[in-house]
C-alpha cells in the first residue's frame, strides 16, 4: 500500500510539470488550431535563460525565473511573427504551420548546441531538495505526520523531496493565475471567443493579431517555467524539450487538444499511468504506455477527455 | 548561394586525396559531442598530447625513415549510427592504419564488423564489455584490440568490494538497457555478488534516454537494500543518485568505471558516499607529470582521467607496433599489435592475452568525498 | 503512351549507367543513400501527397522492415533477397494491422495517431530484447546493399510508382485526396482506397529500411524515431504535394546538402531546420507544386490542352 501511495505521489509530481507544459500547449492549439512543435524550444530557451542569469549575473531565483518568462515569451511572440503569422495569413490549412513549428524547434535546439554546446548544465542549487518525510510508522502502527527531513526512529514511508513539493505548488500557483487571467480579465473573454471561433471574435473588434502574440507570450511563460523545473532536476541541455513535449503533447490530446482543464488532468494522468506502470509493470514499458494511452485515446475517442466532437457533419 | 558552396564542397572533397604525402595516418574516433562528450574531450585532448610528443621526438620509425604522424578525428556523437559512419569513412576512404577509441562498448561492438571486414585493427580506449574483442561464437575478433581491462573483471571487483571492504550483503541494482556495457557489468556482478553470498534484493532497469527514476528507486525502497549499485556511465548515473537520496537512501552507492569528474556538477552532494572503479589512480606520482601537461595544454584540469591516460597510451602502443612491424600494412600492424609483450606505457606493462585483452591488470575503488574523488584501496579478486 | 514508354527506358538506361559505371567509394554511397531514401519519400508521397492522408510516422515501417530482414539474415540464415522482400511485406502488415482502426480518423488526428504509433513500435522494438537486441542495436549485418542493388531496386519502384500515379488506381488516389466525402457519395469505396494507399507505402518504406539495414550493416531503433519521420514527410512537402517527381528531386537535392555538409555537421541541422522554415514561409507548394517536372512545359502550350491523368 505504501508503495502505491508513493508511486502516486511520484506520478502527481512528474504530472504537474506535463500538465503545465501541456497547458501551453493547448492554449495555443484552442486558437490557432494546431500543434506547435516548437513548444519544447520556448522550454529550452527558458531553461538557459535562467541558467545565464544564474550563473553569470548572480540573480536571485525571483529575478531570474522573471527574466526567463520574458525570454521565452518574447522569443515565443519572434516566432509567431516571423514563422507562423506569413503563412497563417496565407493559407487555413494547418499542414504548414505543423511543419514549420517543427522547424522552429530543429532550430532553436541547434542554436543552442552550436552555440553554446551540447554539454550538460546543472543549475545552481536555489532549490532545495532534501527529502520530506509524509508519512512514517512507529513500530506497529501507522501515523500521518509531517516531518522536515529524516525521522528518527521511525520508518518512513512516504518520501517527496522537497523540490518536487515546490514545483507542484509553483504550479498550482500558475494554474490559478493562468485561470485568473481567463476569466477575470478583458483579454481573457477575448481569447475565451477566440477559442470559440478566432474569425468571428475578429469580426467582433477584437485586434487578432495582438491577441495572438499575446498567447503565444502566455504559452511562452508556461513553458519557461516548466523549463526551468525540469532544467533543475534533470539537467540543461538543448534537447531537453524533445522527449518532455513530445509527453505533454500527448496529454494535452488525451484531455482534449484545446481543453485548458483537460490539458491538466491529461499531464496528471500521463504521470500517474507512467510511474505506476514502471512500479507495477516494468520500468522499460513506461513510455511504452504513453503511446498506447495515446492510440486507444485516438481510437476511441479522437476528441479526448473535454475535447469537442470534430466529426464533419455531410 | 547553397549551390554554388556545394559544388565548390564537392570539388575540394575530390580534390583532397591529391594530397598524400609520406606520413603515419592513425584515426580517432572520439565521443566529442552528446552524452558522453566529457569523456570524448579528455581522449582527443590526450590524443593530441600524445601526437605532439611523438612527432616533436622525430615521429614514427617504419622501416628505416622516421615518418611524420598525422590523427584524423571524427565525432562520432554517441551514437552507434554515427560511429559505423565515422568508421567505414576511416577504414574506406582516409585509409588510415589503425583506429583508436572511443571507450563506449556499444560503440565499439557496433562497428567491429567494418573493422574485421576492412583489415584495420582498432584499439578500444575504455570498452569493457568483453564482445568488444570476442564474438557472438566466443572467437576473439581478430582486428578488435583494448588497453583496459573487462566486465567480468570488473564486476568481480565490484563483488568483492562490496562483500570484503564493505561487508554489505543486500544490494539493489539499477542498471541502463540500451547499454551493452551496463548490461555486461550488471550481469558479472551479480554473478560474482551471488558467489560470494550476496543477496541481490531488487534488479531494475532503466531506458539510456531515461532522466526519471523514482519510479524504480521506489520499489528498492520496498526490498530495504544496505547497498545501491548503479553499473552505468554518462548523466543517468548522476541523477539517478541525486534521486536517491532524495527519496532518503542513505547507503553506500558504488558503480564502475564509467565515472566522470562532470557528475559532481549533476549530483552535488548527493555524490558523498559513494564509490567508483577506476583504471587508473590519478594520485600517483608517476603520473603527475601528463597530468599536469594535460592542465597546462587545456587550461582545465583533467576530469576523465581513466579515458585521457588510457588515449594517450594507446597511441603509444600503437607506435610500438608500427614500429615493430616496419611497415605501413594495416596488416602487419595488426599482426604486432597481437604479439604485444611487456610493454612499458605510461600507466601499465602492457601484455596482450589471447583475447586481445591486457594481462594481469589491479582494479582500483575511488571514493567520492570532499568534492572530489580520491584513492580508497587497490583490489585484486580472486578470479 | 509512348512518352511512358520513353520514360522507362530512359530510366532503365540511367539505371544501368549507375549501377555500374565505376565510382569511388564516397560517391558511391551517397548514390546508394539517395536510392534508399528515395525509395521510401515515393512511398511517403504516394500517401500524403496524392491520397492527402498526411503521415508523421513511417520510419515505423521503415524500421519493420529493416528489423525483418536483419532478424531473418543473421538468425535464420535466409538469402537476402527474400528477407528484404519479406520486410517489404511485413511493413506493409503492421500498416494494414494499425491501419484499419485508425483510417477513420481525420487528418490533424491520423497525423497524431502516426506519430504515436511510430513512437510505440520504436518502444516495442526496444523492449523486445530477446529478438531486438533492444536498443543497442544488430551490428554485423552483411552488406548486401551493393550499388546495383540499391539502383535497380529504385528503378524497378519508381516505374512501378509512376506507373500506378498514372492509371485508374491513381485517379481513385487523388479523388480521395481532393474531396473524400464526394468520392465516397459517388460510390468510391474511400476506406479501401486508402487503406490500400497506406499498404503500398508502408512496403516502400519496408524495403527502404531493409535497404539501409544492408548497406549501414547496422540496424537500431534510435534510427527510425520521429525525426526521421519528419524528414520523410517534409522531403515530400518541400517537392510539392502531388508531385512524384517533385518527391525525387526534393530528396536528391537534401540528400546532396545533407552529405555534402557532414564535415560542419554542426551547422547542418540548423541549416536544415532553418530551410524547413522557410519553405514553408516562402513557398509552401514546394519546389514542382501538385505538376510532374515534364507537365511544365505543356502548360505554357495551352492551358486547354491538358491530357487526361
Amino acid at each position: 500500500m505504501a508503495t502505491f501511495l508513493q508511486q502516486v505521489v511520484n506520478g502527481l509530481s512528474l504530472g504537474s510539470v506535463y500538465a503545465l507544459i501541456a497547458v501551453g500547449y493547448s492554449l495555443v492549439y484552442s486558437i490557432l488550431l494546431f500543434s506547435n512543435f516548437a513548444h519544447g524550444g520556448f522550454l529550452v530557451v527558458g531553461g538557459y535563460a535562467a541558467y545565464g542569469m544564474l550563473n553569470s549575473m548572480g540573480m536571485n531565483i525571483w529575478a531570474a525565473g522573471a527574466g526567463a518568462i520574458m525570454a521565452a515569451g518574447v522569443v515565443a511572440i519572434v516566432t509567431e511573427r516571423m514563422a507562423y503569422r506569413p503563412i497563417r495569413e496565407r493559407t487555413s490549412a494547418t499542414l504548414y504551420l505543423l511543419i514549420a513549428s517543427m522547424g522552429v524547434s530543429i532550430v532553436i535546439e541547434n542554436v543552442f548546441v552550436v552555440t553554446i554546446g551540447g554539454r550538460y548544465r546543472a543549475l545552481p542549487e536555489v532549490f532545495p531538495s532534501q527529502p520530506i518525510v509524509l508519512a512514517a510508522r512507529e513500530a506497529g502502527e501507522a501515523a500521518l505526520r509531517f516531518f522536515p527531513g529524516a525521522a528518527e526512529g521511525l520508518t518512513p514511508l512516504l518520501t517527496i523531496s522537497a523540490f518536487d513539493l515546490i514545483s507542484l505548488g509553483v504550479t498550482v500557483v500558475f494554474l490559478l493565475l493562468l485561470q485568473m487571467f481567463l476569466m477575470r480579465t478583458r483579454w481573457g473573454l477575448a481569447i475565451r471567443a477566440a477559442a470559440c471561433d478566432l474569425r468571428t471574435a475578429g469580426l467582433m473588434g477584437v485586434n487578432v493579431n495582438l491577441l495572438i502574440a499575446i498567447v503565444f507570450f502566455v504559452a511562452g511563460a508556461l513553458a519557461a517555467v516548466g523549463g526551468i523545473f525540469l532544467a533543475t532536476r534533470y539537467t540543461l541541455y538543448p534537447q531537453l524539450g524533445n522527449m518532455i513535449t513530445t509527453k505533454a503533447f500527448v496529454a494535452a490530446v488525451i484531455g482534449g487538444l484545446g481543453s485548458l482543464p483537460g490539458a491538466v488532468i491529461g499531464g496528471i494522468l500521463l504521470g500517474l499511468a507512467e510511474m505506476l506502470t514502471a512500479g507495477f509493470i516494468s520500468s522499460q514499458m513506461r513510455d511504452f504506455v504513453v503511446f498506447a494511452l495515446l492510440i486507444a485515446t485516438l481510437i476511441i475517442k479522437p476528441s479526448g477527455l473535454f475535447g469537442r466532437d470534430i466529426r464533419d457533419k455531410v | 548561394m547553397k549551390k554554388f558552396l556545394s559544388i565548390i564542397l564537392a570539388v575540394a572533397m575530390f580534390a583532397f586525396p591529391a594530397f598524400a604525402a609520406e606520413e603515419v595516418l592513425v584515426g580517432e574516433i572520439s565521443t566529442s559531442t552528446g552524452d558522453f562528450a566529457a569523456y570524448g574531450f579528455a581522449e582527443v585532448e590526450s590524443v593530441k598530447i600524445a601526437l605532439e610528443e611523438i612527432n616533436a621526438a622525430g615521429g614514427v620509425k617504419v622501416g628505416d625513415k622516421m615518418l611524420p604522424m598525422r590523427v584524423i578525428q571524427y565525432d562520432c556523437r554517441t551514437r552507434n549510427e554515427d560511429m559505423v559512419n565515422a568508421a567505414r569513412r576511416l577504414v574506406n576512404q582516409d585509409k588510415v592504419v589503425a583506429v583508436i577509441g572511443p571507450s563506449g562498448s556499444g560503440l565499439c561492438i557496433s562497428a567491429a564488423a567494418v573493422f574485421n571486414r576492412g583489415h584495420v585493427a582498432h584499439l578500444g580506449t575504455l570498452p569493457t564489455n568483453p564482445m568488444v574483442t570476442m564474438d557472438e561464437r566466443g572467437k576473439v575478433r581478430p582486428y578488435n584490440f583494448r588497453i583496459c581491462f573487462l566486465d567480468p573483471y570488473q564486476g568481480a571487483i565490484l563483488a568483492t568490494f562490496a562483500v570484503k571492504n564493505l561487508n554489505l550483503m543486500k544490494a539493489a541494482v539499477l542498471y541502463d538497457v540500451s547499454s551493452d556495457y551496463s548490461q555486461g557489468l550488471r550481469e558479472f556482478f551479480v554473478n560474482e555478488y551471488k558467489k560470494m553470498g550476496g543477496e541481490v534484493v531488487a534488479d531494475e532497469g532503466h531506458r539510456g534516454e531515461d532522466v526519471d527514476f523514482r519510479a524504480q528507486l521506489t520499489k528498492f525502497k520496498e526490498a530495504k537494500p544496505d547497498i545501491l549499485v548503479f553499473p552505468t556511465m554518462g548523466k543517468c548515473t548522476p541523477l539517478a543518485i541525486k534521486q536517491a537520496r532524495e527519496m532518503g537512501f542513505t547507503c553506500p552507492i558504488i558503480g564502475g568505471d564509467g565515472y566522470g569528474d562532470f557528475w559532481w556538477e549533476i549530483a552535488g552532494e548527493a555524490m558523498e558516499n559513494t564509490y567508483w572503479v577506476s583504471h587508473v589512480d590519478k594520485g600517483d606520482p608517476k603520473l603527475k607529470g601528463f597530468f599536469d601537461k594535460f592542465e597546462q595544454k587545456t587550461g582545465t584540469e583533467c576530469k576523465e582521467f581513466m579515458n585521457a591516460m588510457m588515449a594517450y597510451d594507446c597511441l603509444y602502443w600503437l607506435k610500438d607496433a608500427i614500429e615493430r612491424a616496419g611497415s605501413l600494412d594495416p596488416e602487419k600492424v595488426r599482426d604486432a599489435l597481437e604479439q604485444t609483450k611487456d610493454l612499458k606505457l605510461m600507466h601499465c606493462t602492457l601484455t596482450m592475452d589471447e583475447f586481445h585483452n591486457p594481462k594481469g591488470k589491479e582494479g582500483i575503488m575511488l571514493k567520492a568525498e570532499g568534492g572530489k574523488t580520491s584513492y580508497f584501496a587497490t583490489i585484486k579478486p580472486e578470479m | 503512351m509512348k512518352k511512358s514508354l520513353l520514360g522507362a527506358l530512359f530510366l532503365a538506361a540511367l539505371g544501368a549507367a549507375l549501377a555500374y559505371v565505376p565510382m569511388d567509394y564516397y560517391t558511391e554511397g551517397i548514390l546508394m543513400l539517395l536510392c534508399i531514401n528515395m525509395i521510401a519519400a515515393m512511398g511517403v508521397s504516394l500517401l500524403t501527397g496524392f491520397t492527402g492522408i498526411f503521415t508523421l510516422g513511417h520510419a515505423a515501417y521503415m524500421a519493420m522492415g529493416a528489423y525483418t530482414a536483419a532478424i531473418l539474415i543473421m538468425n535464420y540464415d535466409v538469402p537476402w533477397l527474400p528477407s528484404v522482400l519479406a520486410g517489404g511485406v511485413l511493413a506493409a502488415a503492421l500498416a494494414w494491422v494499425v491501419g484499419v482502426p485508425t483510417m477513420k480518423l481525420t487528418g490533424d488526428y491520423y497525423a497524431i495517431a502516426s506519430l504515436g504509433l511510430c513512437e510505440a513500435i520504436r518502444l516495442v522494438i526496444e523492449n523486445w530484447q530477446s529478438v531486438t537486441r533492444g536498443a543497442r542495436g544488430i551490428p554485423g549485418i552483411d552488406p548486401y546493399t551493393t550499388r546495383a542493388v540499391a539502383v535497380w531496386f529504385f528503378v524497378i519502384l519508381a516505374l512501378f510508382m509512376f506507373n500506378l500515379i498514372y492509371s485508374r488506381w491513381g485517379r481513385y488516389f487523388r479523388a480521395c485526396r481532393d474531396d473524400v466525402t464526394a468520392a465516397s457519395l459517388l460510390g468510391f469505396n474511400t476506406p479501401s482506397i486508402r487503406l490500400v494507399s497506406l499498404l503500398i507505402s508502408a512496403f516502400y518504406c519496408g524495403i527502404a529500411g531493409a535497404l539501409l539495414g544492408g548497406y549501414l550493416s547496422f540496424i537500431q531503433p534510435a534510427m527510425f524515431d520521429m525525426m526521421k519521420s519528419t524528414e520523410l514527410t517534409s522531403l515530400v512537402v518541400f517537392g510539392g504535394l502531388g508531385s512524384m517527381s517533385g518527391t525525387l528531386l526534393a530528396t536528391g537535392i537534401i540528400t546532396l546538402i545533407t552529405e555534402l555538409f557532414r564535415p560542419i555537421s554542426q551547422y547542418r541541422m540548423l541549416i536544415y531546420g532553418a530551410v524547413l522554415v522557410m519553405v514553408m514561409v516562402l513557398r509552401p507548394d514546394g519546389l514542382l507544386g501538385s505538376r510532374e517536372i515534364w507537365e511544365f512545359r505543356r502548360r505554357r502550350a495551352g492551358a486547354g490542352k491538358e491530357e487526361s491523368r
